[in-house]
């Protein structure tokens, strides 16, 4: 029996060396040891190779041929290469594959020297590899050589298409697994970032969750400014401005424009300094609009080389883009309502503030007696109003400050402290509302002033002086009878150089003075009318005998009866000083 | 963040800790894969990975992995996470990880379950 195996085991085995029974017994060792190539993890980058080194190990322990090489299927190169060999001098690098089945004389012409045995490794359907053996003294075989070799091929032609078939089955299982992942990814970001509100970690999230979805090295978030994209957060380092210049201009429009992703295979570099390969996608608000762009660069390989993003990935980045836009808008409301309460929490301080500047309570002076209605009409008011009592003599001012909220609080602020001033410095009316004109008039801007009226009612002399600088008329109501004072010049504020000169009327006992504000004459109902100074004064007649506080809730109901359901525009003051004997 | 991946380990005995600190994506994972297999080749059979300061994983990271586990399970060692922030716990019980390594909280239960010595 002319064997090609010549186990080195055997010449140990002596006379029983030809026994049937021995070299079947032999044949079974070795083929248990070639079973050690499905132990090798499939995944493994050095997994071939290691496979064609156990077979070439297992072979040359237990063949007598001196020359074993081992080639098995390369898919990218579309070739066998030459996996392990005992001695790859003179070994061709790569084969067809074809050829080892269609010309295997040719494959042994083709080593050096020629080789004696080609042994195809290959299933039904394709070329797994192939043995090229040699030397040894086993060049000729018999049938049963041929046969015995034909058997070795077929079987390590089951074990390494059970190694493919595991393996193809473990890559088909990680990339279900990983587009199962890929979809959770989708629904998990779209909860976790849907709920952050803080825009620094929310871009943090998103970049990372960017990076790790499509296999990108670096990611950056711009958010629309205008017409350009300003950085707003970044991993791996990019660019301030995106696609600020010339050349990316077109890009810049096309993005804006059409809304489509834009990726770059050339040129990368105009956001990632240093970057081959980058993909920038629009992220679009609800209504459409491009608000910003997400950006991700340098798509890795399993082989360690960066490459341009492919189809998949796209159709994912611009899923994750609409996620993306949601958040944002969700965080941008959620600043936008912070930065109301904090203005809401500013205004009602400012309110607290101004009403700390109203008088707290009224004049109680012998021979007066007085009411006040304030009612603005927002949490910061352009009424003014105060009282002075000197030597038994009250004074008092009404003013209404141009515009509303915070620049007219700031500006009645302004007038209160001049006024509070220059009245105890006792001067006289009409330079009080001189210096406060000036004073107004410098500091404050052109488009600001103010309408004002001091009175002073001195109950011993009969009399009231007052300046009236462009305010609504005040009246005085005595024995049904109303006289008007009218304003006798410009609003505060606006001419640096007006003058203002008290003016003198008699005020008997009994006198009521109303100061008010157009608030009041000016209240609209919802057919637009305004309340006007007639049904004031037709008031202040008809309940002229009642007390003051009685009038004021008067007006204060006809008001608010006249307007019905409109809605007050303006603040309403009304002060009410009459005298007695 | 996208710095390399920095990798240190700390022997105990018979088994160690590797700890990592940035992405692990397919460079991240090579340097991870090279500092194991060089751990398994000195004879380490229990290693635990512990993840604390990594909060990006991508796929290609994640097959590396796998290929550290398969490589360790072929010697019959274990491998064992640790620290992983929720995203990426959930990203390898799907990703099947979980299936061959065990995931753990934090580095003293790992290392309790793997038999390490305590924490120092």
């Amino acid at each position: 029996m002319s064997l090609p195996f010549e186990p080195a085991e055997w010449r140990k085995i002596g006379t029983d060396r030809r026994r049937t029974g021995t070299w079947m017994q032999l044949t079974a060792t070795l083929f248990d040891e070639l079973q050690a190539i499905e132990k090798i993890a499939p995944r493994a980058a050095s997994a071939s190779r290691r496979r064609a080194e156990t077979i070439r190990d297992v072979l040359a322990r237990h063949l007598s041929f001196k020359r074993i090489a081992v080639y098995l299927d390369d898919a990218q190169r579309g070739e066998l290469v030459l996996a392990a060999a005992t001695n790859k001098s003179g070994m061709p690098e790569a084969l067809e594959r074809l050829c080892v089945v269609r010309e295997p004389e040719s494959v042994l012409e083709q080593c050096d020297p020629p080789a004696a045995h080609v042994v195809p490794l290959a299933s039904s359907k394709e070329v797994l590899g192939a043995l090229i053996l040699g030397g040894g003294g086993q060049e000729v075989l018999d049938e049963s050589g041929r046969s015995s070799l034909r058997a070795l091929g077929a079987y390590l032609s089951a074990l390494l298409a059970a190694s493919r078939l595991a393996s193809e089955v473990r890559d088909g299982d990680f990339q279900m697994r990983l587009q199962m992942w890929e979809l959770e990814s989708l629904y998990d970001i779209g909860l976790s970032i849907a709920s952050m509100l803080d825009m620094g970690q929310l871009g943090d999230e998103i970049l990372v969750r960017t990076m790790s979805l499509v296999n990108a090295r670096r990611a950056a978030l711009y958010l629309r400014q205008g017409q350009r994209f300003g950085l707003h957060q970044a991993l791996g380092g990019a660019r301030a401005q995106f696609l600020d210049d010339e050349l990316s201009a077109d890009s810049v429009r096309a993005i804006l424009e059409a809304g489509e992703p834009v990726a770059f295979e050339k040129g990368a570099d105009c956001i990632f300094p240093g970057c081959e390969t980058l993909v920038a996608m629009p992220i679009r608000s609800s209504s459409g609009e491009v608000i910003g762009v997400l950006a991700a660069a340098d798509r890795e390989f399993r082989d360690g080389s960066v490459g341009p993003f492919e189809e998949g990935e796209l159709r994912l980045l611009n899923r994750f883009a609409n996620q993306v836009s949601i958040a944002l808008q969700n965080a941008r409301l959620h600043r936008d309502a912070l930065d109301k309460q904090a203005i809401e929490r500013d205004l009602e301080l400012a309110g607290s503030i101004q009403s700390n500047i109203l008088p707290r309570g009224l004049p109680d002076t012998d021979g007066y007696e007085i009411a006040v209605l304030h009612n603005p009409a927002r949490q910061l008011g352009g009424d003014y109003h105060t009282f002075f009592e000197r030597d038994g003599i009250i004074s008092a001012c009404v003013a209404d400050v141009s515009g509303k909220s915070v620049p007219a609080a700031i500006l009645v602020s302004a007038l209160h402290a001049a006024l509070q001033l220059l009245f105890h410095e006792r001067r006289p009316l009409g330079e009080i509302a001189e210096e406060l004109n000036r004073h107004i008039h410098r500091w404050s801007s052109e488009s600001k002033f103010i309408t004002f009226i001091l009175a002073t009612i001195d109950r011993r002399a009969g009399e009231i002086r007052y300046v009236n600088a462009g305010h609504n008329p005040a009246f005085i109501v005595l024995g049904g009878k109303v006289e008007t004072l009218h304003s006798h010049g410009l609003p505060i504020g606006i001419l640096g150089a007006s003058r203002y000169e008290a003016q003198t009327r008699p005020f008997p006992a009994g006198s009521l003075l109303a100061l008010y504000s157009d608030g009041i004459t000016e209240a609209n109902n919802v057919e637009e009318e305004e309340f006007g100074p007639a049904r004031l004064t037709d008031i202040l007649t008809t309940n002229e005998t009642r007390s003051c506080a009685e009038i004021r809730d008067t007006i204060r109901d006809a008001v608010h009866e006249f307007a019905g359901e409109a809605p007050q525009y303006d603040d309403q003051t009304v002060v009410l000083v009459r005298t007695s004997a | 963040m996208t710095d390399d991946l920095k990798v240190t380990v700390q022997r105990k005995g018979d088994a160690a800790v590797l700890y990592t600190r940035g992405y692990i994506n397919n460079l991240g994972g090579e340097e991870i894969a090279s500092r194991a297999y060089e751990l398994m080749d000195d004879g380490i059979r229990v290693l635990i990975l512990n993840l604390q300061e990594t909060k990006i994983v991508n796929s290609i990271g994640i097959s590396i992995l796998i290929e550290v586990i398969e490589k360790m399970t072929e010697k019959e060692g274990r491998i064992a996470f640790c620290c992983l922030t929720p995203v990426i716990q959930k990203t390898f019980q799907i990703m099947g990880l979980a299936q061959y390594a065990k995931i753990f909280p934090d580095e003293a239960s790992a290392s309790q379950e793997l038999g390490l010595p305590a924490a120092s």
